[in-house]
């Protein structure tokens, strides 16, 4: 479920510092760490330790070498903390982010307001392919979708969830599975496990 | 020329849109041969072509006051329908003068501009006589119009718009008005790349397609607009055929026999255009919808039997895309009995002059 022939699926890349960049930020979904990731992400942003912030965004034990660390509760908060950078942002900022995708457009699009283009952004997808998913029909979000078929929390209808993706909204989009034919719902498979 | 408008008609609930004899014979028929697959169709947006709605650039016509209110009843039970993201304001004024030149310069019974200079800063008279408005405003002065400048005139013009900023050798659909779109959400492909927004067409990434209009697209020239036709089918005579509101049109797709599809089954037409906006440098991208019944096609031979053909031939993955699955075998029994099978000629004409 990771590639698709819809072309606004988007397609994540492994994390590797970006030597060209000044500043870089590390931002990590604990719950997508599996054992010794961080310490191979230590490894990996070696060179530019000396500049390099890590951000670990809930439940993960920090380990040495990802330069001045700091530990969040949730997307949330680092939505809030990028928004809050008295500093700012500028071009020679980097921001890598691994985890599930609902976390990585979060933080992507959080990103994006205070001045990180698309060039200075990394996004590696771990964990749970669970989805955040749109209703075309209420415009409602519904969080942590593993199935096919989905009761949006909006409205209530049956999603059909697909694989069309809106980076503004971070989310899939889901259509009504049986506005043709009400009732007709057909088999919900789990899918985005 | 004189337009008869039909300012009662509607384009949903009792559905009372029909299409004169005048406009079912200067329908944009889309199909030239027996056969459609996606291609690269784009050509001069020039004042002629096989069609009368070619011979003026934003073409006018006898639904223009009904579907002007038909809009005005959707943006009111949802405005996120027309979107704007804020850097695009020096491309709405673009889109405004555009449109107010071309309407009034083409229609000169209709609309009229009077302005007292070119620039930003200058007096302006907009005079729209089929909706009764007369709006006096500072050119580049959004505080002088009832609403932003883009809203404003694109509720006066039938049909959608999107504007597409141009950035990075890519588009973006920064800007819609997108009331009588097939089956497409704005609020969800606002601020999307071309790639993106284009995402779910099957069949035409692969053969290469959207890499290059993309790159003919990029290179578009001021003054020198381009257009093609895209088509699908829509039950009934409706322009709202948003995803949003699909729960409502979703179960006409379920009413079709054999017996009522001629009069309920519909080809929609979209004549698109693009045109490079001066100031700005984004492309202005008109959505014009054009609906007529099978019925009304089948008044011309010619089209009712290519139609046949065209929908008995389509690929299986544009049958479900268009969302014609559950639909399209009442609507070949229906049109079978216009195509007796002879040999059409290559062309979208009618090659008649009265139905």
């Amino acid at each position: 479920m990771m590639h698709s022939d819809i072309k606004s699926r988007p397609v994540y890349q492994a994390l590797a510092p970006d030597l060209a960049g000044s500043r870089h930020l590390l931002v990590v979904e604990g719950e997508t760490l599996v054992a010794g990731r961080l310490d191979e992400l230590a490894g990996l942003f070696a060179p530019v330790q000396a500049t390099l912030h890590t951000w670990l965004a809930g439940a993960a034990t920090p380990v040495a070498g990802l330069g001045r660390l700091w530990q969040l509760e949730s997307a949330a908060d680092v939505v809030d903390a990028l928004a809050c950078a008295s500093r700012g942002y500028g071009v020679g900022d980097r921001l890598y982010v691994q985890g599930t995708e609902p976390f990585l457009w979060s933080v992507a699009t959080a990103a994006a307001v205070v001045g990180f283009g698309e060039k200075q952004l990394r996004l590696h997808h771990a964990g749970s392919l669970r989805r955040r998913v749109w209703c075309t029909h209420c415009h409602g979000m519904t969080e942590g979708v593993t199935t096919s078929i989905v009761a949006c929390g909006g409205c209530g209808r049956h999603l059909l969830v697909r694989d069309h993706f809106s980076r503004r909204l971070g989310a899939f989009m889901g259509v009504m599975v049986d506005a043709e034919a009400p009732g007709e719902v057909p088999a919900i498979e789990e899918v985005f496990a | 020329m004189t337009i008869a408008f039909k300012p009662d008609e509607t384009f949903r609930g009792d559905y009372t849109y029909r299409n004169s004899d005048a406009a079912v014979l200067r329908f944009p028929f889309p199909f030239p041969e027996d056969r459609y697959m996606y291609s690269v169709n784009i050509e001069p947006h020039v004042r002629s072509g096989p069609s009368d709605v070619f011979l003026r650039p934003f073409d006018v016509d006898e639904h223009y006051i009904a579907e002007c209110r038909d809009k005005a009843i959707t943006l009111e039970r949802d405005p996120g329908r027309c979107q704007v993201l804020p850097h695009m304001m020096l491309a709405q004024w673009d889109t405004l003068e555009l449109l107010m030149e071309s309407l009034s310069a083409d229609y000169p019974a209709l609309f009229s501009l009077v302005k007292e200079g070119d620039d930003f800063g200058s007096r302006w008279t907009w005079t729209n006589r089929p909706l009764g408005i007369e709006q006096r405003f500072i050119f580049g002065d959004p505080a002088t119009l009832p609403c932003e400048p883009f809203e404003y005139i694109t509720r006066q013009a039938q049909g959608d718009f999107a504007i597409c900023d141009q950035r990075d050798n890519n588009l973006y659909m920064d800007a819609g008005m997108v009331t009588s779109q097939a089956d497409w959400s704005l609020e969800f492909d606002v601020g999307m790349s071309f790639m993106e927004w284009h995402g779910p067409v099957p069949l035409a990434h692969q053969t290469g397609v959207f890499e290059r209009a993309l790159k003919y697209l990029l290179m578009l020239r001021l003054g020198q607009p381009v257009r093609r036709l895209n088509w699908t089918m829509t039950i009934n005579p409706r322009l709202d055929t948003s995803p949003e509101s699909f729960p409502e049109w979703g179960p006409d797709r379920a009413s079709v026999t054999p017996d009522n599809a001629g009069r309920k089954v519909h080809l929609r037409v979209e004549l698109q255009t693009l045109w490079r906006l001066p100031r700005s440098n984004a492309i202005l991208f008109p959505i014009r919808c054009y609906l007529a019944s099978l019925e009304d096609l089948a008044r011309v031979p010619k089209w009712g039997a290519r139609l046949h053909r065209v929908l008995s031939t389509l690929p299986p993955e544009l049958v479900e895309y268009k969302g014609l699955t559950r639909y399209l075998p009442a609507a070949l029994e229906w049109l079978a009995r216009h195509d007796d099978g002879r040999e059409l000629p290559v062309g979208t004409e009618s090659g008649i002059t009265t139905l």
